[in-house]
């Protein structure tokens, strides 16, 4: 089985890769392709906040697709050393296309998004990158929450 | 397993895919260019040169052209997204000239979106009888919802861009059939578009052509904005001097178009004396279709165009200043970025802030009496930062030429080159001296930057790179550039 696990930079992201080792069986998935969407249009292209950004250069020499590079990297080495085969995709356009576009040209059997917010903007604001995954993805669908901050 | 299973393809298939095509680059820049001004100062142009004002719109699309064709030679040999900042890096290595090429990019930036604010409520008050609402308040709301959008991100499709283009393009179609429609009605008198108006402020022909390109020259910008999707164009070698410079080159015809349009059909006097110019074409009723109707068609239309170039301005700020707080020299607060949405929503704020800022400002000195144009005065202090910019450009590529180059890279044409700075210079020359307090202005919009610098410098936190000195760009990289 191939399995996607998606990346925009953030640490939920990061979190949603390893909750899919800790509970999956690694000898049941060959592939795991972990991918980063590039968006061009936006403000802020690829906003990496897992590599601690001492792999590329700030400033002028913003690299978007670099700031993507050096957080796949890190949500790969999640993988290092547990058994399928792990492989780095940037793709650019928008987040939630590109993730079901890549499900079907890879035939995957699992996408893993995380569901970013936990606040207001979230219940106001519709249409995020995970809930059109679900809706319009090829195959299973792991959303991974964030921990809610306390119990109500 | 090891590091060594772990696969990077680096081919178009299944690797690093890119998005942006040179098709879409093309309408991105002529979106880009023809919202930004046309629309609203056609008639400060009118008023400067007389009925021969498409003259300044050719040779001001001319400079901003051969600007054009440097940026598309830089953006090949530097695919980033950081644009002029990048290129006066690589040409000087000067961290001061740099900080102060960012702020003047931004603050430019940020004039840009309080004109074209302002050059919305024109139009805005067109559809309502008695003027609608207060002008400021329609210009505050239209910069919030922008960000609100900019926020969601609804900006970042291809598509609603595309469309929006289309859009653009329809409305000045619709001022060249109604020029068409008169010419064929045998109405037309051509000597209006020879006539040189030497009576007003300046004396000499040259001088008043003159005077026109620089207050059409704020029509002719946006274009330096591509430099945002350079990163994600496919083959930019080959879609950027394409895209960049024929996009360029189809908005002067439409504009060269226009204004004879403009000219033809409405005496002089009246375009010089109007908000919104080229509603006055519309409102001759030279179609056989009814006035009203095709007057808030074409405001609607005029509405959607510049929306659309000042959409790609809001997105720009805070991408600029996310970078410079990477680079610590503004506060690191500018480069997070919200859990879910992604975007850079302090930037965001900030620079609606800023915006709102020089509107209210400007909205308070026209009603003290000081006798401002906001729209003219704004649009101005954009092109007084965007002229020194796009002349240090011309001179970076130049400086350049020899360094990093592969048989790939586009390669402007050094003579026209020349021209364009001498254009560029000869521009910005008129502009101080024609109106030396927007130096003011412009000095108030650089202290805004100066300010963020000294903030950081003194309570900032280190957020650059590991190993990174502050405001040093050339960081750590050691497989890139």
């Amino acid at each position: 089985m191939h399995v996607i696990v998606a990346t925009d930079g953030s640490k939920q992201s990061l979190a949603a890769a390893k909750k899919l080792k800790s509970f999956a069986d690694p000898t049941k998935i060959t592939d795991i392709s972990v991918i980063a969407v590039i968006r061009p249009l936006a403000s802020v292209a690829f906003a990496d906040e897992l590599s601690g950004g001492s792999t590329y250069a700030a400033g002028p020499e913003t690299s978007f697709r670099r700031a993507a590079e050096a957080a796949s990297e890190v949500v790969a080495a999640v993988f290092d050393g547990w058994g399928p085969t792990v492989h780095k995709r940037i793709r650019s356009g928008s987040p939630a296309n590109e993730l079901i576009k890549a499900a079907k040209q890879l035939d995957a059997g699992l996408v893993v998004v995380a569901s970013g917010g936990r606040g207001l903007s979230d219940a106001v604001l519709v249409g995020s990158t995970a809930q059109r995954v679900q809706h319009y993805a090829p195959c299973p669908v792991l959303v991974v929450r964030p921990k809610p901050r306390q119990r109500r | 397993m090891t590091q060594a299973d772990v696969v990077t393809a680096d081919d178009e298939d299944n690797g690093l895919r890119r998005s942006i095509t040179g098709k879409q680059l093309f309408f991105y820049t002529l979106g880009d260019v023809l919202g930004s001004g046309i629309y609203v100062l056609i008639g400060l142009v009118a008023a400067a040169v007389g009925g021969a004002f498409w003259i300044a719109f050719a040779l001001g699309v001319t400079v901003a052209a051969i600007t054009g064709s440097a940026y598309a030679e830089l953006v090949t040999k530097y695919p980033q997204a950081a644009g002029a900042s990048l290129y006066v890096n690589k040409a000087f290595g000067n961290k001061a000239l740099t900080f102060l090429i960012t702020v003047s990019f931004l603050s430019a930036s940020m004039a840009a979106t309080g004109s074209l604010a302002t050059g919305f409520s024109s139009y805005f008050a067109t559809l309502f009888d008695d003027g609608g609402p207060p002008a400021l308040l329609v210009s505050l709301v239209f910069l919030a919802l922008l960000a609100i959008v900019n926020f969601i991100g609804i900006t970042e499709s291809v598509v609603i861009n595309m469309v929006m283009t289309f859009v653009e393009v329809a409305g000045l179609l619709i001022v060249l059939v109604i020029g068409v429609w008169f010419v064929a009605q045998g109405k037309a008198d051509f000597g209006t578009l020879v006539e040189v108006d030497v009576s007003g402020d300046f004396g000499s022909p040259a001088l008043a052509v003159l005077a026109g390109i620089a207050f059409s020259f704020f029509a002719m910008t946006g274009f330096e904005n591509t430099a945002n999707v350079a990163e994600e164009t496919i083959d930019p070698h080959k879609a950027f001097p394409r895209s960049l410079v024929g996009g360029m080159l189809v908005a002067g015809l439409v504009y060269v178009l226009v204004s004879m349009a403009a000219a033809l059909t409405v005496p002089v006097d009246t375009l010089a004396g109007s908000d919104a110019a080229l509603l006055e074409v519309v409102k001759q009723g030279i179609l056989p279709v009814s006035t009203g109707f095709m007057t808030t068609l074409f405001s609607v239309i005029a509405l959607i165009a510049i929306t659309n170039t000042t959409l790609v301005t809001v997105v720009t700020q805070p991408r600029i200043l996310y970078g410079m707080a990477r680079e610590d020299v503004v506060p690191g607060v500018f480069a997070k970025v919200h859990s879910t949405r992604r975007s850079p929503w302090v930037g965001l704020v900030f620079c609606g802030a800023v915006v709102a800022g020089l509107l209210v400002i400007g909205t308070l000195l026209t009603e003290a009496g000081a006798g401002l144009d906001l729209v003219n005065r704004l649009a101005l202090v954009t092109v007084v930062f965007l002229l020194a910019i796009y002349a240090l450009v011309i001179v970076s590529c130049l400086k350049l030429r020899g360094r990093d180059e592969t048989e790939k890279t586009f390669r402007a044409n050094t003579p026209l080159l020349f021209v364009g700075l001498v254009g560029n210079l000869a521009i910005l020359g008129f502009s101080i001296y024609d109106d030396p307090t927007s130096l003011i202005w412009c000095a108030g919009l650089v202290a805004v930057g100066v300010v963020l610098f000294l903030l950081e410098y003194f309570f900032g936190n280190q957020t650059r790179p590991s190993g990174a000195e502050r405001g040093d760009p050339e960081v750590v990289d050691e497989k890139g550039a």
